[in-house]
């Protein structure tokens, strides 16, 4: 399955139109992007929804009813809302920057999902070091908001870019031992690789520690609670997202729903087997692993407080960095050596 | 180097208009100032203006979460100042009365707290929740939900309504219940432990000297109580403990409150079982003769966020002068000494621990 070709393209549609050569890889990648896109767009969406309903459940609260059955349509009223607002650029903030940076984000997020494969045939490429590539265009996340906080001109800003330097310093060396010790089990970084490793046992059997780090590790990376650190409300205002008005806003919110996306596509094709299941096709299995966890990640959201920005720190040197390390060891014991 | 920063006054969590100047390096503040007198109306000057029995409502504005609390503190006043004696009756129902009250105000304090500590509006939302069954005693005992203006000089102006004290139980049981869970679902939590413990400390000096009172004082080892120690109405008569902890920081003075509200529960519980028939009812409005008898008086009530202290000098008609010590004005005092050294984060932790209402502190 593992192919170090880039342009490695399931044939989707050009079986059925006939095509062959460079108009088959064209219509297919184009067929690809289109379903992969209409994905994100759909999973964000419900996501929106499903997570105003399930906080509002926990909450003892109704959340949105009025607009279309169960409230389904109020993520749509709302965007259009936000759309139609005035978008305002503070005098402060460095256009270039503050203009930029979101979209960036946006589209670096969603070429991320596209990377990932969600089924043995549905998947646009198959690099070799597929994971380690996506984790290093992951990284480029925080740094991102580093220029976007520093950009917009705004103090609560800025603090929030510093808190997000400080929160990759805490976590991205341990989330290097965590795929380190994958590698180790699935003896490469091709993510069809590392799904068909799991075929016997999922790694998060395997390994229980390197679960957990990584897990609080995808969320400070998706700056999901109790991370949220960057965009701390109480705090910060909305941290680096202070002064970008609604239509910027917008997008913001699809960028943090498609992270979270990704983190949940990333935890479940990593340690839960990925496509890998019984009686329904695979694009099923995953979707619905990643739901499960989107779900998980949710209902974090709504019971648990937020760390403070130092001790995020100290708990990533003195807690995630020992056991990512110890978790790379005891793999290597236990399977390899 | 430090950066100052300006928080408030329009700002998520300053519960409501409250400016914070903070001087911060990299992530540790170095000068706190809170600036106040956003709110500010000039209830004092206000009430200078108007008769005895015109000011009731002024006083209720003044601290929205625990308005009969801060009616009765006047009413109080003016009784002394008139020399009238409140109904026995009267005396117990008020007794009720207020601990409904102060549960109220610390479930709304148990939930912004929650919310300033990073928690998503989960707590709140409970809270809010249950604090209603309290407001709807409270409206069935006065008649309005949430501005009482219910007492009246020498009593109130109705009585309990019949089975009131079913339903007050039947609610009480519940909220006791909720009460339970809602501190396991906090100190379970490891992530909130931290957040509290150890953070803004204020020693037992320290609060005694800042001229702190109410929770935020017993949190820091302090046991004043003005229930307790200047009882007025059945509080002698009455079973309950002053609660008191030792550690002085922001875990401590939310324990004190979380401790407060099943005293408080066991309160209302007692006096409603002890309340003697009999009658109930304040004077009319129009027939209250002021008397210059008594001309100044100071009055002191503990309401849930600390030591209320009204002193008014009387006139016939209006009063003369009357100031008031609010507790959250005093209270917030101590922000700026406590928040010195602590992280960012920490201030809001800090002022949810204070317990503060911007209209009792602007007046």
């Amino acid at each position: 399955m593992p192919t170090d070709s880039l342009f490695a393209i399931a044939p989707i549609i050009s079986g059925y139109l006939q095509l062959s050569g460079t108009a088959a890889a064209v219509a297919d990648t184009i067929a690809y992007a289109v379903a992969v896109s209409i994905l994100i767009v759909a999973f964000d969406y419900i996501f929106g929804w499903v997570e105003r309903k399930t906080i509002a459940k926990i909450q003892k609260r109704h959340g949105p009813t009025f607009a279309g059955k169960y409230g389904i349509l109020q993520n749509m009223a709302d965007f259009v809302k936000l759309l139609s607002k005035e978008h305002t650029i503070p005098k402060r903030a460095d256009k270039l920057l503050f203009l930029t940076t979101i979209p960036l984000m946006l589209s670096l997020s969603i070429f991320l999902i596209f990377l990932l494969p969600f089924s043995p045939t549905l998947l646009e490429t198959d690099i070799g070091l597929g994971l380690l590539v996506i984790f290093v265009l992951l990284s480029f996340m925080p740094l991102i908001i580093f220029a976007n906080g520093f950009g917009s001109g705004n103090k609560f800003s800025a603090i929030s870019a510093q808190r997000s330097v400080i929160m990759l310093l805490s976590y991205e060396i341990p989330l290097i031992f965590v795929i380190a010790a994958v590698g180790v089990l699935a003896n490469g970084y091709s993510i069809s690789g590392i799904i068909g490793a799991q075929s016997q046992w999922w790694f998060v059997v395997l390994m229980p520690i390197g679960f957990v780090v990584f897990f609080v590790v995808m969320l400070a990376e998706m700056e999901r609670p109790p991370f949220d650190i960057r965009e701390a409300d109480n705090e910060l205002i909305a941290g680096w997202l202070t002064d970008v008005s609604a239509p910027y806003y917008t997008l913001a919110l699809f960028l943090d729903y498609s992270r979270m996306f990704l983190g949940s596509l990333l935890i479940s094709i990593i340690f839960f087997g990925g496509w890998s299941g019984p009686f329904l096709p695979p694009v099923v299995w995953l979707l619905l692993k990643t739901f499960i966890i989107s779900f998980f990640i949710m209902i974090i959201r709504a019971t648990t407080v937020r760390m403070r920005i130092d001790r995020l720190l100290r708990f990533g040197w003195t807690w995630l960095l020992p056991l990512s390390l110890l978790n790379l060891i005891l793999t290597y014991l236990l399977f390899i050596g | 180097m430090t950066t100052r920063i300006n928080i408030g006054p329009v700002h998520p969590s300053t519960h409501g208009v409250l400016r914070l100047v903070a001087d911060i390096d990299g992530d540790t503040v170095v000068n706190l100032e809170p600036h106040i007198g956003f709110l500010h109306r000039g209830v004092e000057k206000l009430v200078e203006t108007r008769m005895y029995m015109q000011s009731p409502p002024y006083m209720e504005k003044l601290d929205y979460v625990a308005p009969m609390s801060y009616d009765e503190a006047y009413v109080a006043t003016v009784e002394q100042a008139m020399g009238v004696e409140v109904k026995e009756r009267a005396m117990w129902v008020r007794t009720a009365l207020l601990e409904l009250q102060r549960i109220a105000s610390h479930l709304l304090w148990l939930g912004t707290m929650a919310n300033d500590v990073g928690q998503f509006f989960t707590l709140f939302m409970w809270c809010f929740k249950d604090r209603d069954l309290v407001l709807r005693l409270l409206e069935e005992a006065s008649g309005a939900r949430m501005f009482y203006v219910n007492m009246r000089i020498g009593g109130l102006i109705r009585d309990l309504p019949p089975g009131f004290e079913d339903r007050a139980r039947e609610a009480l049981d519940y909220i006791e219940k909720r009460v339970k869970e809602y501190e396991d679902f906090l100190e379970k939590n490891p992530l909130f432990m931290e957040r509290m413990k150890g953070v803004g400390v204020m020693d037992r000096d320290m609060a005694i000297s800042l001229g702190v009172t109410g929770p935020v004082l017993r949190g820091s080892g302090v046991s004043y109580d003005v229930r307790k120690d200047i009882p007025y109405y059945v509080y002698d008569k009455l079973n309950f403990e002053a609660q008191v902890r030792s550690e002085g920081d922001c875990f401590a003075r939310y324990k004190v409150r979380m401790l407060e509200l099943r005293e408080s529960i066991k309160l209302v519980r007692n006096a409603l079982s002890k309340m003697p028939a009999g009658d109930a009812l304040g004077m009319q409005v129009r027939l209250i003769l002021p008397s210059a008898k008594n001309r100044e008086v100071r009055v002191s009530r503990e309401l849930p966020r600390g030591e209320c202290m009204m002193y008014m000098v009387a006139d016939p008609q209006r009063p003369y002068r009357l100031s008031i010590r609010s507790p959250t004005f005093i209270n917030l005092a101590a922000l700026g000494e406590i928040s010195k050294g602590c992280k960012t984060a920490d201030i809001f932790a800090i002022l949810g621990s204070l317990d503060v209402v911007m209209g009792d502190a602007d007046r």
